[in-house]
């Protein structure tokens, strides 16, 4: 059985004057902070940008040596570890000729496909890495205009990286 | 009392295990399927025994020292622990030398994931050095190439040693031999050709470490990525047991598969590198048709294809089918079975061998002058080989797996090549009909030594290629009845 309650208001419940101007107050209060004294919580993206904690995990790269050569010996553990499955290497022996450093890096990758949009993120891959050559940088904006672009070369992951590598 | 004697048994970690006189503790281990509790580098199976590595030693009762089961002899009643902790003790001992010097580049290093050092020291090893010095650097065999084929890394040898008995015992040619001692001791070759005989890939494959890798593979995979498939090599007619090492559909290497009535351990550095045959860019994966009044071929497909061969074939009053010596025992019997009015010639074609009187070894071990798997199991089904003599034939078919439709002369109107890669002379046939690797199909060879062996798919066909029982289905459909519609196309 349904009971009946009453919801009768009486009239300062229904005068709603006092109430929208506690609500206008709090409105010119930060108005007068933020115009007046510059006090905002916003920032003017994307002229400023937020700066995130060192941990956070964006954009890879993969880091490279003085000589612009990159560290990665293609190992293939961040293929491996890879939960997304996202990371595709394939390897070659690096041309002796070209080689200063001798067996420390021998083997190269010929190519290393990082496909952006099935990554999660997780970072494993950074983990993984036994020369610290794949890491994960603080650049978040990855929206792209089309996929082709989501999918990250040796090239492009070669790039330098500030702050970071 | 005719009573046989009880064979001699010995106890091992508890199990009471009979063995063969003359057994040592590791073979008589091995024949009971218990000797993967014995860690060794040294020993190999197909190898004479060298006892230097001390891997696998084990515990004896009654005996005060630990003994290398490799070379211990066993004795009726002996009773032996494999686990027991001086063995580990004495185990990770040795794995903390072997340790001492090893560069630790499992990273770049081809033998990481089926690493004997690795697994035992997971196993055995005592997880930290005691050592802080500088390690040994063999600066010149950092990266060497012992041939062509073989590439060594010096830092990475464990002494076991296995290399150089290979090239002693096995191929009885010599090439590696060790310098110096102590830990200045180095593996070199003993000629400026450096290793020379025809069976290198097996010393990268005993290589206990990545010492000594075999440069087809060198670099291409990691191997916890492959799935061995049990299959045998057709690069010759003694049909040698190897795994083929597939990922994704790709076969990226062969290694030798244990088969003592075949080939022992070993398999040869031709057949080794032969499973690129399957994976070739010109190898034809679709039906190739050539257009009435034109002198090329075209790329076509199954539709077109089967109901003009299933007319050819009908039009025909004399076919001529030539099989190639890499037939299949299974697929030369269906052949025979739909095409009774046919002619069955076989055919090799390489270096003039036609039967397999003309094949012979090539050396001591195992390869052979017949480069074709089933010249022997052809014969045997009766066919005989093409002498020349035939002629007045309408249609002739070369029937072919993966090898070259090599042939002096045209034997017919209408030539239609099957299963054939690319070669120049292929531009002559009327069409040609993409067929299966052996690697892909399922079937048996007989060897040269009269062994029959059955293999099934280790992986699955590339393109538009297609099973003969599919083609000759989809032919059978034809005929039964006219219609186009009745036609199954063999995808
Ligand atoms: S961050 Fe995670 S999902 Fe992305 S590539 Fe690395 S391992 Fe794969
Ligand atoms: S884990 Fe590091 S070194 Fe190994 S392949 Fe990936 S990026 Fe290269
Ligand atoms: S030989 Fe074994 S332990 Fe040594 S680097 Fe290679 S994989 Fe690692
Ligand atoms: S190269 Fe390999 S097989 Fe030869 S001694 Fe060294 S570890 Fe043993």
């Amino acid at each position: 059985m349904a009971k009946v309650v009453s919801r009768k208001e009486s009239f300062w419940d229904r005068f709603y004057i006092p109430a929208l101007l506690i609500g206008l107050s709090v409105t010119l209060k930060h108005f007068f902070r933020s115009l007046v004294l510059g006090k905002t919580k916003t920032i003017q993206y994307p002229e400023v940008k937020r700066e995130y904690s060192q941990r956070f995990r964006g954009r890879h790269f993969i880091s490279i040596d003085q000589n612009k050569i990159e560290n990665c010996t293609s190992c293939y553990l961040c293929q491996t570890v890879c939960p997304a499955e996202c990371i595709t290497i394939v390897a070659e022996e690096r041309d002796p000729a070209q080689n200063p450093y001798g067996v420390a890096k021998e083997k190269k990758p010929l190519s290393f496909d990082i496909d952006a949009l099935r990554c999660c993120f997780c970072g494993m891959c950074e983990e993984a890495c036994p020369k610290d050559a794949i890491k994960l940088s603080r650049d978040y904006e990855l929206a792209t205009l089309n996929r082709d672009e989501a999918m990250y070369d040796l090239n492009y992951l070669k790039r330098e990286v500030k702050g970071r590598g | 009392m005719s009573e046989t004697a009880p064979k001699p048994t010995i106890t091992l970690d508890g199990k009471c295990i009979p063995f063969e006189p003359g057994d040592t503790i590791m073979r008589a281990a091995e024949r009971a399927n218990l000797d993967s509790d014995i860690p060794r580098f040294c020993y190999h199976p197909g190898l004479p025994v060298a006892g230097t590595c001390r891997m696998c030693t084990v515990e004896i009762e009654k005996s005060p020292k630990l003994m290398t089961s490799c070379s211990t002899p066993a004795t009726d009643g002996m009773i032996v622990h494999t686990q027991s902790p001086k063995v580990r003790q004495s185990r990770a001992g040795v794995m903390e030398f072997l340790l001492i010097n090893h560069p630790l580049d499992c990273p770049v290093c081809d033998q990481a994931g089926e690493c004997s050092l690795q697994n035992y020291n997971y196993e055995y090893g005592p997880g930290t050095s005691e050592f802080k010095e500088q390690k040994r650097i063999f600066e010149k065999a950092e990266t060497k190439k012992l041939s062509e084929r073989l590439t060594l890394n010096m830092n990475r040898c464990v002494h076991c040693e296995r290399c150089v008995r290979f090239t002693e015992s096995v191929t009885k040619t010599n090439e590696l031999l060790m310098n110096h001692r102590g830990w200045k001791k180095e593996l070199t070759t003993a000629l400026e050709e450096g290793v020379f005989n025809e069976y290198q890939g097996n010393i990268a494959d005993i290589c206990p470490v990545g010492a000594i890798t075999f440069n087809d593979f060198r670099f291409k995979k990691r191997v916890w990525f492959l799935k061995p498939k049990e299959t045998i090599c057709d690069g010759c007619s003694k049909g040698c047991s190897v795994f083929a090492d597939e990922e994704k559909n790709i076969v990226h290497r062969y290694r030798a598969r244990e088969n003592k009535a075949v080939n022992g351990h070993w398999i040869c550095d031709a057949g080794r590198v032969s499973f690129h045959r399957r994976q070739e860019p010109q190898r034809v994966v679709e039906p190739l048709l050539r257009p009435t009044g034109s002198t090329g071929l075209v790329a076509s497909n199954w539709l077109t294809v089967l109901p003009w061969f299933a007319k050819a074939i009908a039009e025909a009053k004399k076919i001529l089918f030539v099989l190639g010596t890499d037939t299949t025992i299974e697929e030369a019997k269906a052949l025979q079975h739909d095409f009774p009015q046919a002619t069955f010639r076989m055919l090799n074609g390489i270096d003039g061998i036609n039967t397999s009187k003309d094949d012979a070894p090539v050396d001591q071990l195992l390869r052979r002058k017949d480069q074709t798997p089933n010249t022997r199991g052809l014969e045997e089904l009766g066919f005989t080989a093409l002498d020349g003599g035939e002629t007045g034939y309408e249609l002739a078919i070369y029937f072919k797996s993966g090898r070259a439709a090599a042939r002096s002369k045209k034997l017919a109107a209408i030539e239609v090549a099957w299963g054939v890669w690319f070669s120049p002379e292929i531009t002559d046939f009327t069409a040609v009909i993409p067929g299966l690797s052996h690697l892909e199909k399922r079937g048996s060879f007989t060897n040269c030594d009269g062994i029959t062996q059955s293999f099934v798919p280790a992986v699955t066909p590339l393109g538009m290629a297609s099973s003969v029982e599919k083609v000759l289905h989809a032919l059978n459909a034809k005929s039964r009845s006219q219609s186009k519609e009745a036609l199954h196309v063999p995808l």
